[in-house]
């Protein structure tokens, strides 16, 4: 980089106290992830100075070097390198770029959380037990939701900007952005085959495939004879090995099925599952909001339910 | 994105992190998202974090057209 670039670089960084390096203006930002930082910038900060990259090859380029960062947008704010989209958002969300411009946060509202009782049972004996480990650390539950609604569940202290919710006598800890997704949210305790574990329903996960083991499909296939398994794969596999009662997903029943009702539940399976998983996020995507994918496939169910159906 | 291009990244952030563990998905062309566990990063923030990882992947990054056109996602963690 050129002398003068630095200098043009390090006179808007020192100059100003929030200063966007971005790809076109906050008006009309010429990439997604420029237009996400602008967007945030719009709504914590009134005036903040952008540099557009696009204008200037050397500055586009300089910048870069400049971070010794290689993306753009890249925000500065009193000086100091914030970061790229990804941070920006991420401290967005949690506050912390709040402070970092001085301003005061808002108290985000406490999200309702339901909890079974033996869930809270199951919670209070782990917090009884992490507090004779560490007897002199303040344990407290922690739920974590990622953007892509993963949920993560253990025990933590407390950090700053977390957000409570009393739960009776146990209390819940979010940070900023999970606690924003965790709305409705019900904690609850199940046995499972292999042994009892929490189970998280959250209401505002978007809809995703649900994986579905070939035995629990076998049980509801006979409370269920009408039950909508589809098999995805070719017509020649279908003539070697099939499971009774699935229908060949053909051009006639693709267009059947896309005409039910949307809350009609859907199960895809093929050889080995990978095939049926695509078939079943397409319908998916078409607005069918409780859709299986068959984990394993006919591979599985000749292994675990009918050793009848010949495997190939 | 070519498989290719999943391994070249991963191959780029192990060479600089060994024994990191890589996931790469596969956006929009061009388009990746990058999950990282690395030891390199316990106590590490989250800017030092993702700058060892751009360090890594960074001549993928530029040229005048580069194999990767953006990071939609980074996530690092210490194992």
């Amino acid at each position: 980089m050129d002398d003068s670039t630095r200098q043009q670089i390090e006179g808007a960084v020192r100059s100003n106290d929030v200063v966007l390096f971005m790809k076109g203006t906050p008006q009309a930002p010429r990439c997604g992830f420029s237009a996400t930082v602008a967007g945030i910038l719009d709504e914590l900060v009134g005036e903040y100075k952008t540099v557009d990259v696009l204008a200037d090859g050397k500055v586009r380029e300089g910048i870069k070097e400049y971070s010794d960062w290689p993306t753009i947008p890249q925000l500065y704010v009193k000086g100091e390198f914030v970061g790229g989209c990804d941070l920006v958002r991420e401290m967005y969300e949690s506050g912390e770029l709040h402070e970092a411009l001085g301003l005061s946060i808002e108290p985000a509202p406490a999200p309702k959380v339901m909890v079974s009782a033996p869930a809270a049972e199951a919670l209070a004996e782990a917090l009884a037990e992490a507090k004779s480990q560490e007897p002199n650390t303040a344990h407290y539950i922690r739920i974590e939701i990622d953007g892509d609604f993963q949920h993560a569940l253990s025990l933590s202290p407390k950090q700053p900007r977390d957000i409570e919710v009393p739960l009776g006598p146990l209390t819940l800890l979010l940070d900023r952005a999970s606690a924003r997704r965790a709305e409705g949210l019900s904690i609850g305790y199940v046995q499972g085959p292999e042994g009892s574990a929490f189970k998280l329903e959250n209401p505002n996960e978007p809809p995703r495939v649900k994986s579905i083991d070939v035995k629990t499909l076998k049980s509801l296939m006979l409370q269920d004879p009408k039950l909508e398994l589809l098999d995805v794969r070719s017509e020649d596999e279908r003539n070697q090995a099939k499971i009774e009662g699935s229908k060949l997903l053909d051009r006639d029943t693709q267009k059947h099925i896309l005409g039910l009702d949307k809350s009609t539940p859907l199960y895809f399976h093929c050889h080995h599952g990978q095939r049926s998983q695509q078939a079943a996020a397409f319908f998916l995507s078409h607005g069918f909001q409780n859709v299986h994918n068959v984990s394993g496939g006919i591979d599985a169910w000749s292994l675990e339910v009918d050793p009848k159906v010949p495997r190939y | 994105m070519t498989p290719s291009t999943s391994l070249q990244i991963r191959q780029s952030i192990t060479e600089s992190l060994p024994g990191a563990e890589v996931v790469v998905t596969a956006g929009s062309p061009g388009h990746v998202s990058i999950s990282v566990s690395a030891e390199e990063f316990r106590d590490k923030t989250k800017l030092a974090c993702q700058r060892l990882v751009y360090k890594a992947i960074a001549p993928l990054l530029s040229g005048e057209r580069p194999l990767v056109h953006a990071v939609d996602r980074l996530e690092t963690r210490a194992p």
